[in-house]
């Protein structure tokens, strides 16, 4: 038999710990101060943002690496087109429950880092007064080519071109991704090589099974064949 | 009206009217700290002095929350009843602001006045409290119906349910002080408790206590009963229309109503300004009050942080299964504890009068503690100048302790008492909590893994 209401003295013991805790231990909080910056300094769209590689660092950093507010495409390094994972197959568009993303797949193919050729996107916008932060791109995206972003600093003075983030600025690179949130970056990583191991262990042993089933065939064939002569 | 009359209503009623809308403003402020913290989060922490840097705390915070409120669009909706849209707001705050008249506050003002002043000293104060918090039913219906929302009205109406349901264990639980004192008189309540004599230390006076502060809870609206607001299911209640000015007027009196509540729970229960070091100053009974006002108030933002919002049958099951039966059964237990107790003390009374009578004490040895004992005797006949013949029990454990008889038998059958009276409670109130399970239970789902 438990005392009545023990448990709320339970919970509020619970809470006055975090209460408590709070004052005394700075990694309880996990929010930093944000820094208020002179007016001039301030973005004044969302593809001008992040200029300078180390206000970039600073203003996504300085956010807790949990934080996901606005889908990103990555690309591997290098020249961003070269290297985007994205090859516009459209699934995120067709899934995005506001419907706030717009794909124009390209005409030609491009060469890409495992030597195939593949679409890529021509236009890829997304709209931030829309987009909800639901993050299913991310999850149906067979391609990990976006992911989000913490970036926050999202306002503009221009409420309609200002607010549609085109391809160029969405692009990102895999070493941006691993600064902000390293875990999530790692596991995708170790999961996409894992899944092209997995891919190419399929292929080998989809080959051998074929091999083998042409020579039971083959097989099959010529005792088929002895059969007949022996009748 | 003489010049005269003027001058004292505004000596009695301006306090009321400046100290309490900055405590509101105050406690705006130390609610979402609270919370913030609990929540391992920061708070306000930008605003402060306007025109610099420095933010104390962000304890500007409150007075830019006031100025944003008072520039916001005053917004009525289309098919809204405007008169009515318009008095709720005000309703709300009136009554609000008119209970604190009754507490038993006394501000000293040294040359102006002669003596101590009290807002609205009445025969009746608590029947009054209770008759006008009433009234803050009907300012939330009237806010409820006249928004023409559907949010609105829901909000009305689980307001309308709560309220009604939780104001009768508020006022059986009240009624136990009110017996033992045997006045609705506010100051002569607080008297009554003066020198630690509070009805918080007795079992059913914790009791209570107890079931009065879960009553203020629901009939303020404060989490875990705050259905009526309930931002996850409804919007914001009764709120929802409201914006600006009004909002700020239905903020306000909520939380003067807040301020109301605890200040008859610190009158009825707590000793009202008593408290130590309280004549060490003209000031200390106020201060005593209003810390310990805040102390109430430190608790229900404690609760709010902590406790989620029930549903709407547990909060009528847990209002007429469990807290009506069980102030009724403290009633009568208090009835009969304080009947036992007082026969007890009678006797006592009689057993040192007639100790006195007889023989007489001061010749020969006298038995230890005679003197203590026939000085609460005397407290007990109204011979010493005590109003409360209950005093008497503090004289009589005096002497006990230093070892008169008929004293230590009157103690052992109060401390019997009172562990017996304690133990039949708890009893009581398991035995309710069992009985009055919502036995509804959350429906299987479906796609659950």
């Amino acid at each position: 038999m438990s005392i009545l209401g023990g448990g709320i003295f339970k919970g509020m013991a619970v809470t006055l710990r975090n209460f408590v805790g709070s004052y005394f231990y700075k990694e309880r909080l996990i929010t930093n101060d944000y820094d208020w910056r002179p007016e001039d300094k301030l973005p004044q769209s969302i593809g001008e943002y992040p200029k300078e590689e180390g206000e970039q660092l600073r203003d996504t950093t300085t956010v807790n690496h949990y934080s996901r507010n606005f889908p990103m495409l990555l690309h591997d390094g290098g020249e961003p087109m070269d290297t985007v994972r994205c090859v516009a197959c459209q699934i995120c568009e067709r899934e995005c429950p506001p419907q706030c993303i717009y794909i124009e797949k390209s005409e030609d193919k491009t060469e890409r880092s495992d030597n195939k050729a593949q679409f890529y996107p021509a236009k890829f916008d997304i709209d931030v007064s829309v987009c909800m932060s639901c993050q299913i791109c991310v999850e149906v995206c067979p391609f990990d080519a976006i992911v989000m972003n913490s970036q926050f600093e999202l306002s503009t003075p221009d409420r309609f071109g200002g607010l549609l983030v085109r391809r160029d600025d969405l692009l990102k690179s895999n070493d941006y991704y691993h600064k902000i949130h390293p875990q999530e970056a790692a596991t995708r990583d170790q999961k996409m090589v894992a899944d092209k191991a997995a891919k190419e262990a399929k292929k080998k042993a989809a080959a051998e099974k074929a091999k083998a089933a042409a020579e039971v065939k083959a097989k099959a064939a010529a005792e088929a064949k002895a059969k007949e002569e022996g009748e | 009206m003489s010049f005269q009359l003027i001058i004292d209503i505004l000596i009695a009623t301006v306090p009321l009217l400046v100290i309490f809308p900055s405590l509101f403003a105050f406690t705006t402020w130390m609610e979402r700290k609270a919370l913030a913290r609990i929540q391992n989060r920061i708070g306000p922490n930008k605003i402060g002095v306007p025109c610099t840097r420095v933010s104390l705390f962000g304890l500007g915070q409150p007075a830019a929350d006031g100025i944003k409120m008072i520039f916001k669009e005053d917004i009525v909706p289309r098919g809204a009843d405007k008169l009515f849209h318009l008095l709720a707001p005000i309703l709300a705050l009136i009554p609000a602001m008119l209970i604190l008249c009754f507490l038993p506050l006394e501000f000293p003002w040294g040359k102006f006045m002669s003596g101590k002043v009290q807002a609205f000293m009445l025969d009746s104060a608590v029947i009054f409290f209770f008759a006008i918090t009433g009234l803050n039913t009907l300012a939330i219906f009237m806010a409820g119906w006249a928004s023409r929302n559907k949010y609105s009205l829901l909000g009305g109406m689980r307001a309308v349910a709560q309220m009604v349901s939780y104001e009768i264990p508020l006022v059986l639980s009240a009624v136990i002080v009110v017996m033992m004192v045997g006045s609705l008189n506010a100051k002569e309540i607080a008297d009554a408790q003066s020198g630690f004599n509070w009805f918080v230390f007795s079992p059913w006076g914790l009791a209570a206590f107890i079931v009065f502060f879960i009553a203020a809870l629901a009939e303020t609206n404060r989490s875990p009963f705050d259905l009526p607001e309930a931002e996850s299911e409804i919007i914001a209640g009764y709120f929802t229309e409201y914006s600006g000015f009004k909002f700020a007027l239905f903020f306000l009196g909520e939380y003067i109503a807040m301020f109301a509540i605890s200040g008859l729970a610190v009158t009825l229960f707590l000793g009202a300004g008593d408290g130590p070091f309280v004549d060490a100053a003209p000031w200390m009974p106020a201060m005593w009050f209003i810390a310990k006002i805040f102390g109430l108030i430190a608790v229900m933002i404690w609760l709010r942080g902590t406790l989620p919002r029930l549903r709407v049958d547990q909060l009528m099951a847990f209002a007429w299964k469990f807290l009506l039966p069980l102030s009724i059964f403290n009633i009568l237990l208090a009835g009969l504890s304080y009947f036992a107790l007082d026969a007890r003390v009678a006797n006592t009374t009689d057993d040192v009068i007639h100790y006195v009578n007889s023989g007489n004490p001061f010749a020969g040895v006298p038995e230890l503690g005679t003197n203590e004992a026939l000085m609460g005797a005397m407290i007990y006949r109204g011979m010493a100048g005590e109003q409360n013949p209950m005093a008497a029990k503090k004289w009589f454990l005096k002497a006990a302790l230093k070892g008169h008889p008929a004293s230590r038998t009157l103690v052992a059958w109060w401390l019997g008492i009172w562990v017996l009276s304690l133990v039949a409670l708890y009893v009581m109130a398991k035995g309710l909590n069992n009985l009055s399970r919502s036995t509804t239970k959350p429906r299987e789902y479906l796609y659950a893994e």
